[in-house]
């Protein structure tokens, strides 16, 4: 179906709103169903006033989420770029080709209505980008120079475009959110798993106080489901998240560049590009890749598939026939 | 008892909405006025760059007097073109046409310059001649982008004043929408020819 930039946007920011409220629901589902099985096992050995089970579960994975979540922010976008091995590109600079993605990146600051934010280069041959950094204000821009050296102007334009887009779009923030949430999940597993291993050391209690037997070892088997229903789920999730807002990052790129064919042959002579060489240690960040390259099942896939994005940019006609002029928009 | 806190409820909401609808207006109509100043940045850009220009080419160009006089003269009457726009206070209707009218021009004589530039070798192949094409390309872009991005901003705007419910008090609170940045003038959306 045909639909413009604006139309994908939305489109793509409300299957998100979706994405997020099922994760939400997810969680608390879990707790609930947590707490209950707990009383259902444990029965007698097992009868508080308030709802432990279920509110641990929540607090652990809250309380850890938020640990890491605030371990990362205080790392704005260079401490991604300098991680990666990328040097930052000396705004004086009078190299030709730095200049001209200095210019390029000034070009799409303005189209994007945002900061300029400083340009680092990744030591890589492999056509890919990124953006890293949670607020338009500490943001940053990477290119490898494998892009600067196979693309040609309206190409990179596209790929600062569409990292453009992440930035407008608050993606990182969005990302490193729902990882936090993740890593709370495994951790409820991991902790659920740790108490089995415990409690099998200490060998068997006696089962002496009424029916349910030991409420820990119950516990601890109900939070290493829990903590696993919703690490595999949660995991999913973000993944569906993380690929619509790739989607969104291609139509701002349309609408920043308003040529859809910069950003489309961009993602072409990728699709050919035979290079795979990343900074390996660069591996934790390529959730925010241009194009992460990666052998995942779809379910678990960061990025829609090439085709299906040079599909949505072109086939969907993100400039529709009405909208283009006779001569150049100039 | 019921009943009063129901509408006092009711009225809660109602002013909650209210408000919020009130400073999104605010935001919005201040992001249009930031993007109009950006445009006005990047032409003040291009006029800066031209003396640059002339300056590189002059020493290889000197028999093309006539070509450089037509930039220099071309840029100077945008110069004035723009200060008129900001002594009668914005982009009123006579002000802007004259502006745009001088803009084309100047868009014009730079680009006769670099096409006559292309018969001078060692001035294409001077690292200052390729950068400044570049710089200018880039500037022009800039413009272009500058202009580009008011209007998704009028649009944004606009739209917000348009939509229910927002459209039952916007013009209450004193938003009215804002025209595009067209170029309405038929002679200016022609293709520059380029003569020698």
């Amino acid at each position: 179906m045909a639909m413009n930039f604006w139309e994908a946007q939305r489109r793509a920011r409300s299957k998100t709103s979706i994405y997020v409220t099922i994760f939400v629901l997810l969680t608390l589902v879990v707790a609930v169903l947590a707490e209950v099985a707990m009383r259902i096992f444990a029965q007698d050995s097992y009868q508080p006033p308030i709802p432990i089970i279920g509110l641990a579960f929540l607090i652990i994975t809250f309380g850890v989420a938020g640990y890491n979540y605030s371990m990362y922010q205080q790392y704005g976008g260079s401490y991604v770029a300098e991680t990666v091995g990328a040097r930052r590109i000396d705004p004086g600079t009078t190299n030709p080709k730095e200049k001209q993605l200095l210019n390029i990146v000034d070009e799409m600051a303005l189209a994007s209505s945002l900061p300029t934010p400083p340009v680092y280069i990744i030591p890589a041959k492999q056509i890919n980008a990124f953006a890293a950094g949670l607020t338009p204000n500490n943001a940053i821009i990477a290119i490898t120079e494998g892009s600067l050296n196979t693309l040609n102007r309206d190409e990179i334009q596209g790929v600062v475009a569409h990292e453009f887009g992440h930035i407008y779009n608050g993606d990182m923030k969005i990302s490193l959110r729902l990882a936090a949430m993740v890593m709370g999940f495994f951790f409820v597993l991991y902790l659920g798993l740790r108490i089995i291993q415990f409690s099998s050391y200490r060998g068997r209690k006696e089962n002496g106080n009424g029916k349910g037997g030991n409420p820990v070892a119950i516990a601890a088997i109900i939070l290493l489901a829990a903590g696993a229903l919703t690490w595999l789920f949660g995991s999913i999730l973000k993944s569906c998240v993380s690929r619509e807002r790739e989607y969104l990052a291609d139509a701002c790129a349309v609408q920043f560049t308003r040529n859809p064919q910069g950003i489309a042959n961009a993602l072409r002579k990728i699709a050919k590009d035979a290079v795979s060489d990343m900074p390996q240690h660069g591996m934790a960040f390529s959730h925010l890749y241009l194009e992460d390259h990666s052998a995942l099942s779809s379910l678990f896939a960061t990025h829609p598939s090439l085709e299906k994005r040079i599909e949505a940019i072109e086939d969907r006609k993100y400039i529709p026939e009405e909208w283009t002029v006779d001569n150049a928009k100039r | 008892m019921i009943a009063t806190l129901i509408i006092l409820g009711i009225v809660l909401v109602l002013i909650l909405w209210a408000i919020g609808i009130y400073n999104r207006l605010i935001n919005l109509r201040n992001q249009v006025k930031n993007a109009w100043s950006q445009i006005d940045v990047q032409l003040q850009r291009r006029y800066d760059l031209i003396p640059n220009l002339i300056e590189t080419v002059k020493g290889y160009m000197s028999y093309e007097r006539g070509t450089l006089e037509a930039v220099v003269n071309a840029r100077s009457n945008a110069v004035a073109a723009r200060e008129d726009l900001e002594k009668s206070g914005g982009p009123t209707g006579g002000s802007l046409k004259n502006l745009l009218g001088a803009e084309v021009a100047l868009k014009g004589a730079v680009a006769n310059l670099f096409a006559l530039a292309e018969n001078y070798p060692q001035l294409r192949a001077s690292e200052n001649m390729k950068t400044l094409q570049e710089e200018l390309s880039s500037t022009e872009n800039r413009i272009a982008f500058a202009r580009q991005a008011y209007n998704d901003q009028v649009m944004s705007y606009n739209t917000s004043q348009q939509v229910f419910p927002a459209t039952l008090v916007a013009s209450a609170f004193g938003h009215h929408p804002v025209d595009f940045y067209e170029v309405a003038d038929v002679e200016a959306k022609k293709a520059v020819k380029v003569s020698f």
